[in-house]
């Protein structure tokens, strides 16, 4: 994209105020998105976002600054601007490229080849899916979006890494309507893949089914009751448990300045014995999946938890410096606009032993939260909350009813210790994970778990 | 490369000539800065500049969208633009603002965007400082930044609009880390505008929210009276202002549905957007629309939707100036200007009194995931204090309340006079603390 001894000359303007490392990043993404509401195409829109970031670190300071013009001139500039935060004189010279690391689109389909014709043939088909469920699916909305995401950093250890990562998502929204009461059901298939996702791997008629199935099914649901109970969490997207109740507290963000309850627990029990838990961003085609992270360094498959104990923290370039623990290719930005710090990627328990129908029966009295919503985190405190998108009540081991409007809350090191079965299919479910350097594509997964006792927020009585 | 005018004209001249009856371009540019202190060091020091031109075609009656952030090449910007119109089914006529004139806005100054860079450091690690000081139980900073920059706005479309804004924006953010014995807390608080230089209440606020969280535990699920502090409430009204937002009562997204005129609040609320608010105001909204004042809800009867001009003429009204963009790329939507519940005449106190037995409720999370527009629904983790016989007991975390918007709107027996405003821009929500006569509380 750029000439290297442009390259050279910004990587050592940014030095000369006395940095210890310098790097370049640039961007150039395109995003078709579009939005059809009850049917009929709503909105269609072509993004095209440009742009390139200078980092000065000078042992753990760090100085950024941005810029949406990519002209040589404005380049050295941005490099000048960074450097300004130091007052120092220069002591290293950057070193000239030594190190090049492609990544290749997975892409069979390119999004380029695609028109707006097909897209919106597809989201027809998932509307009438959704419509065709029920005459109480009274409004549908679907979301298409495709983005070509294309990274080049270089840094002054002389690393060049190129990424051009693929990203495909339709999000079905239900919503059932009666007696003045609404529910809403979503369902949204993403994967870091081009336009074969639909065929390869997602049924756009199953996506608008299942969306309007949940709003249905809640619509006849009684208000989930409140309490702390026994919750069996179902596989895919109730993996969000882990990306909130203990992962974001892994991350060099928190960690790296003293600020998660996992601090100092390297090689310690954090979770239950039957727990392993993972972060892997190599698996081919994932929502989030990369070649090189957003520093340049190689995706990892990094064991965060090995039978309930500690064995890595997810660990960016600055993270690294400031927790003497080597990265870990984690090292993520939404975008140009944003430095890099530690993130997740694909996030997920590893399947278990534990046979799926005697969790049920065993539970008691308590919720299965079949469809998970989004959630967060204190990382400090611990402390969670997450929405559940689909639940149902347990009695005396047997499913009793659907709940609607239920919330499960509690401490991640608390909780992680009550994980009393994992199943044995893992799954994983897309999601957006915000934080420090932006919003960026995560996978969340797991089997379906048990947890033996979590506080249920509901406004019903008992049932 | 193209200057902006030259690039904004060309695609101007294309889109007319490849048969457009109308274009516009929004474009945005800020060159910002920011500064993020730790332990009397920057860690975070960063210069912000942005730009990028958002192209809108009114294409055989239909409109696309395409944006770039470089510009060159306006040819396939016009192509996708109209490629982007071609694929709309909604049959909605699609207005234009044309040329108009706009009230005056007095903007208060705001210096702070002028100090220089060393300045605006030595700010922060004052803050950081006299944070420290403060309290013997404040540890250490979770978060300590002074952000400043200039934001502009530019309209115009082949019509003959031609508007223009330059924001200058300034704040301060702390989130000190406080310890005693084993537990740690942290809170965030924010000053906006040129008041951040004196930003000793910013201080004291974190330092009392944290502190607050001490020795918490979670209280007996059941009924609670519950008084909503007004930082709390502007969060609960924030995610639930998209009810009011006409494209979503067109669309069935909305309970308020056919409920003009129709009482959906005790008479204690009034809503109003408005875009005069003293510290935040603009002469336009993102389709460059002159900006009026509308009362949303009066004494508890809904009295208006918020429209942007293509929703308002689906109704056959005018535009209450309330479009909106989702991002500088994105289309255009309904956004709030300064939309608030109307301040009533009990100090916090009198209504600590009047609660009697119950929860003050002083912060909630999660409220992306745990509130629903749609349904009302919402269950928020929850913290706050147990109140009895109006005297406040101990602290309370570890638990959710849980609700629906509009069942709750109907039980609000009191507002409080300390109407508060969230951050600045597009839909700032602003709520005065709320006295509620039920909500559903879960816990131990």
């Amino acid at each position: 994209m750029i000439k290297s001894s442009i390259v050279n000359a910004v990587l050592d303007e940014a030095l000369k105020t006395g940095g210890d490392f310098s790097e370049l990043y640039l961007q150039d993404s395109e995003v078709n998105s579009v939005r059809m509401i009850d049917g009929k195409v709503e909105d269609a829109n072509y993004q095209r976002k440009v742009g390139a970031g200078v980092r000065v670190l000078k042992g753990t300071r760090s100085a950024y600054a941005y810029t949406a013009d990519t002209s040589e001139a404005a380049l050295i500039a941005c490099a000048k601007a960074a450097a300004s935060a130091l007052k120092g004189t220069k002591e290293f010279e950057a070193k000239k490229i030594c190190v090049d690391r492609i990544g290749r689109s997975w892409a069979k389909i390119p999004f380029s080849e695609i028109d707006n014709a097909k897209r919106i043939a597809l989201m027809r088909a998932g509307t009438n899916a959704a419509k065709a469920y029920s005459d109480e699916i009274t409004q549908v909305v679907a979301n298409y979006m495709d983005c070509d995401h294309r990274t080049w950093i270089y840094n002054s250890e002389g690393v060049h890494a190129e990424d051009r990562r693929p990203r495909v998502r339709t999000a079905i929204q239900a919503v059932a309507m009666a007696n003045g009461e609404a529910q809403t059901g979503i369902c949204s298939p993403g994967y870091g893949m081009g336009f074969e996702m639909y065929g390869e791997k997602v049924n756009i008629e199953d996506v608008g089914r299942e969306a309007a199935k949940t709003a249905v099914t809640m619509l006849h649901a009684p208000e989930c009751p409140a309490g702390k109970v026994p919750v069996m969490i179902d596989g895919g997207f109730g993996g969000v448990i882990l990306h909130e109740a203990c992962v974001h507290g892994l991350e060099a963000t928190s960690v790296g300045r003293g600020n998660s309850v996992f601090c100092g627990k390297l090689g310690q029990q954090i979770a239950s014995p039957i727990v392993n838990a993972v972060d892997d961003g190599t698996l081919p085609g994932e929502w989030g999946s990369m070649h090189f992270d957003d520093e340049g360094n190689p995706a990892q498959c990094n064991r965060l938890i090995e039978n309930g104990i500690l064995k890595t923290y997810l660990v960016d370039i600055l993270g690294s410096r400031l927790m003497n623990h080597p990265v870990t290719g984690s090292g993520r930005r939404q975008n140009y606009t944003f430095a890099p710090t530690s993130r997740m990627t694909n996030t997920f328990f590893a399947p278990g032993k534990d046979d799926e129908e005697e969790m049920l029966r065993t539970m008691g009295d308590g919720l299965f939260a079949a469809k998970m919503g989004g959630g967060s985190v204190n990382p400090l405190t611990g402390e969670f909350n997450f929405a559940v998108g689909e639940g149902y009540w347990v009695k005396d081991g047997k499913i009793l009813c659907p709940v609607r409007g239920a919330t499960l809350i509690g401490k991640g090191a608390e909780v992680l210790m009550k994980i009393d079965r994992i199943g044995k299919n893992m799954w994983m479910a897309p999601g957006m994970c915000g934080s420090l350097s932006g919003s960026i594509p995560t996978n969340v997964g797991q089997p379906r778990i048990r947890v033996s006792e979590i506080v249920v927020g509901g406004k019903g009585g008992a049932l | 490369m193209m200057t902006f005018e030259q690039f904004r004209d060309a695609c101007f001249r294309l889109a007319l000539e490849k048969g457009c009856e109308n274009a516009e371009v929004y474009a945005t540019s800020s060159d910002g800065f920011s500064v993020n202190v730790l332990n009397a060091e920057i860690i975070k020091y960063a210069i912000e500049r942005d730009k990028g031109l958002n192209l809108r075609v009114l294409y055989e009656g239909k409109t696309g969208y395409a944006y770039t952030e470089v510009f060159e090449d306006p040819e396939t910007l016009v192509a996708h633009a109209i490629d982007n119109a071609k694929a709309i089914e909604n049959t909605d006529a699609n207005p234009m603002q044309g040329a108009c004139e706009y009230p005056e806005i007095t903007v208060k100054p705001n210096p702070v965007v002028d100090l220089s860079e060393e300045e605006k450091i030595d700010l922060a690690l004052a803050m950081e400082r006299d944070t420290l000081a403060y309290d013997a139980r404040v540890n250490r900073m979770g978060y300590c930044s002074v952000d400043t920059g200039v934001a502009e706005t530019h309209i115009s479309n082949t019509l003959g609009l031609n508007a223009n804004s330059k924001e200058r924006y300034s704040y301060a953010v702390l989130a000190p880390i406080l310890r005693d014995g084993e537990e740690e807390h942290e809170s965030y608080s924010f000053k906006f505008g040129p008041e951040m230089t004196n930003y000793d209440s910013l201080i004291r606020e974190s330092i009392e929210n944290a502190l607050m969280q001490f020795h918490a535990s979670a209280v007996d699920s059941g009924e609670y009276r519950i008084l909503l502090r007004n930082d709390a409430a502007g969060d609960l009204l924030s995610g639930f202002s998209s009810m009011f937002f006409a494209e979503h009562v067109q669309k069935g997204l909305s309970l308020l549905s056919g409920k003009l005129g129709e009482r959906i609040a005790s008479p204690a609320i009034t809503i109003l957007d408005d875009p005069f608010e003293a510290d935040n105001p603009r002469a336009f909204d993102a389709e460059g629309v002159p900006s009026v004042l509308t009362t949303v809800v009066e004494n508890g009867v809904l009295k208006s939707y918020l429209y942007n001009l293509k929703t308002a003429l689906k109704d056959g009204v005018a535009s209450t100036s309330n479009a909106g963009r989702m991002g500088a790329g994105g289309a255009v939507t309904t956004a709030p200007s300064n939309f608030y519940i109307a301040k009533g005449e009990k100090s916090f106190d009198e209504l600590k009194a009047a609660l009697g037995n119950g929860l003050i409720i002083t912060e909630l999370s999660g409220l992306h995931a745990g509130l629903n527009p749609i349904s009302g629904d919402f269950s928020l983790i929850a913290k706050g204090q147990l109140v009895e016989n109006g005297g406040i007991v101990r602290s309370v975390d570890q638990i959710t309340i849980a609700g629906n918007f509009l069942t709750m709107m109907q039980s609000i027996e009191a507002t409080g006079a300390d109407l508060r405003f969230g951050p600045p821009g597009a839909g700032r929500i602003g709520c005065p603390s709320l006295l509620i006569s039920k909500l559903v509380v879960s816990g131990k």
